[in-house]
């Protein structure tokens, strides 16, 4: 339908677009390029090339970049598998009850970052909800430091980032005629057979948008790791906001900012190849 | 697995996920009306001090309007520079079009910590580093993406039907923007600025770089205090902001109806 109401005939009325598109590249590009000479600038003497060698020598930057991409890559593996279900779900089983579980599904977007990350801190504290009913239930002797830890940082992220997962495979599953499974079981294909080799490649599509997404946020949260993690890891954006706050290495933030963009530019530009193969956004 | 078991664990399964999804939510609606000065469970008794004491605390009240104030400007200045550039850009089908839009969104894609470390060292040049000014730069380059997707999206839904015949009938093109067009889509209009306002409203790490005594927002606020103590209070706050935010919702979908919204996208 959208195809439909765009056309290839006449020009393009650009000037109605000049405004926003010169705010972005005078205030948006710029700082970002500024910010890139500002990376390859290091004190009179260093090759330009210093702080990035830094990045990948250095084994504090180094177990810091391994970091930010095991996360991430664990976080996205995790919405993944806990995630497909629930899209498929509500795209074959929910029937009236479709519109809701996608209520339910945005619905938390309008809780701030800071209340969801509140509301961990509660669950996950030395006498939080957790600990509280693990004392009571004899399975520990003493409250386990949980808060502060990879695990309640992970939680954490992944409770933010899986809605759009499930979103982004649901808006594919959607779009599959439910008797292509019929026609799987006709021939005789198992639950499992029919899944695994007719519905799952049939959604890789979805699979990767929702796998690019999550990445792409994951690799860049902020808020979640500063108040869950509590040091126990430190992603470049950590890092960045330490040494902007602490130690004001600028030149270094600068180069892990140009890496994040950098990463997080590339991802875009396959995600925008899918979603032009596909047609789904 | 006999049909009904299958059925019951699907639904043990999508019950438990949106328990996880609103277990921290409602836990924090709890604390907030607990009596402790810490967060400890179990609870002990329940009370509204922390309501009275957020709206006691001053740096809560001027984050919250200091706040306000920008996701408000940030929102009409994207709707002011994303409107005309997303009609102007949704119906053509070429390389060009499309790489403007991919243009116009792709402050989404770059982490915002990125966005406001970058932009607060290149706004000190112009000596804009922590003024209101710049904070509301930033806040508006981030609210972009948001009013031209959903522009984008209701414009190319309505197809270009009414807005021939409005011109076989004699409008002309102001006309036709006018009583046509903007009307048409001012569900995408309503539903982006509402978008770009509570992003905005939530926005840290952007707002981190560029706070000083007279730009520090809520979220900032909320980071300090939550640095020094863990007691009651951000609960309190976060269930005001939940309120806010809800009856927002509730008021634009009264006054225009976000429901029409969803349809389209």
């Amino acid at each position: 339908m959208a195809q439909a109401a765009r056309s290839r005939t006449g020009s393009i009325a650009w000037g109605p677009a000049l405004p926003a598109l010169l705010f972005l590249v005078a205030l948006f590009v710029a700082p970002l390029i500024d910010n890139g000479l500002r990376s390859i600038a290091p004190p009179a003497g260093a090759p330009w090339y210093a702080y990035y060698a830094r990045l990948v020598s250095d084994p504090f930057y180094l177990s810091s970049l391994v970091e930010t991409v095991g996360l991430s890559v664990l976080v996205t593996a995790l919405c993944l598998v806990a995630g497909y279900p629930v899209a498929y779900y509500l795209t074959r089983y929910a029937g009236r009850w479709r519109s809701l579980i996608v209520f339910l599904l945005i619905s938390p977007l309008l809780t701030s970052i800071i209340m969801r990350t509140f509301g961990w801190r509660a669950i996950f504290a030395r006498r939080g909800l957790l600990n509280t009913f693990l004392l009571d239930a004899g399975l520990v002797d003493r409250p386990i430091d949980l808060l502060g830890s990879p695990l309640s940082a992970v939680v954490g992220l992944v409770h933010v980032l899986i809605p759009f997962m499930v979103l982004s495979i649901a808006a594919v599953l959607e779009k599959l005629d439910p008797r292509i499974e019929e026609a799987a079981h006709v021939l005789g294909a198992s639950r499992t057979q029919a899944f695994v080799r007719v519905i799952l490649p049939l959604s890789l599509d979805g699979v990767a948008s929702g796998t690019i997404l999550v990445f792409m946020l994951a690799m860049g949260s902020f808020v979640t790791l500063l108040f869950l993690g509590g040091g126990s890891l430190k992603t470049f954006p950590l890092l960045i906001y330490q040494q902007f706050n602490t130690t004001r290495d600028f030149g270094m933030a600068a180069a892990m900012s140009n890496v994040l963009m950098t990463i997080a530019v590339a991802l875009m530009f396959v995600q925008l190849r899918l979603i032009r193969r596909t047609g789904v956004s | 697995m006999s049909d009904r078991l299958r059925r019951l664990v699907w639904l043990a399964y999508v019950w438990a996920f949106f328990v996880f999804v609103f277990a921290p939510i409602a836990i924090v609606v709890v604390v907030a009306f607990q009596e402790q000065g810490y967060v400890a469970f179990p609870i002990r008794g329940y009370s509204l001090r922390w309501f009275e004491k957020v709206f006691a605390y001053k740096p809560f009240i001027d984050g919250l309007v200091t706040s306000f104030e920008v996701a408000a400007l940030a929102s009409v200045g994207a709707l002011l520079l994303g409107t005309p550039a997303a009609l102007a850009l949704a119906r053509h089908e070429s390389r060009t079009a499309d790489a403007a839009v991919t243009f116009l969104l792709s402050p989404l894609a770059v982490p915002l910590i990125v966005v406001g470390f970058a932009m607060l060292f290149y706004l000190s040049r112009f000596g804009l580093g922590t003024t209101f000014l710049g904070l509301l730069i930033a806040h508006t380059v981030v609210s972009i993406p948001y009013v031209v997707r959903t522009t984008i999206g209701v414009y190319r839904a309505i197809g270009r039907e009414i807005e021939e015949a409005a011109e076989v009938l004699g409008a002309t093109r102001r006309q036709v923007l006018w009583y046509v067009t903007l009307p048409a889509i001012r569900p995408g209009l309503i539903g982006g600025a509402l978008l770009s306002f509570l992003i905005s409203i939530d926005n840290l790490p952007v707002s981190y770089f560029f706070s000083s005594v007279d730009t520090v927002t809520l979220p900032v606020v909320m980071l300090s205090y939550m640095e020094s103590s863990f007691d009651p209070s951000i609960a309190a706050l976060s269930v005001v902001q939940l309120l806010i935010a809800f009856g927002g919702l509730l008021l634009v979908d009264r006054v225009y109806g976000i429901r029409s919204l969803s349809r389209t996208i």
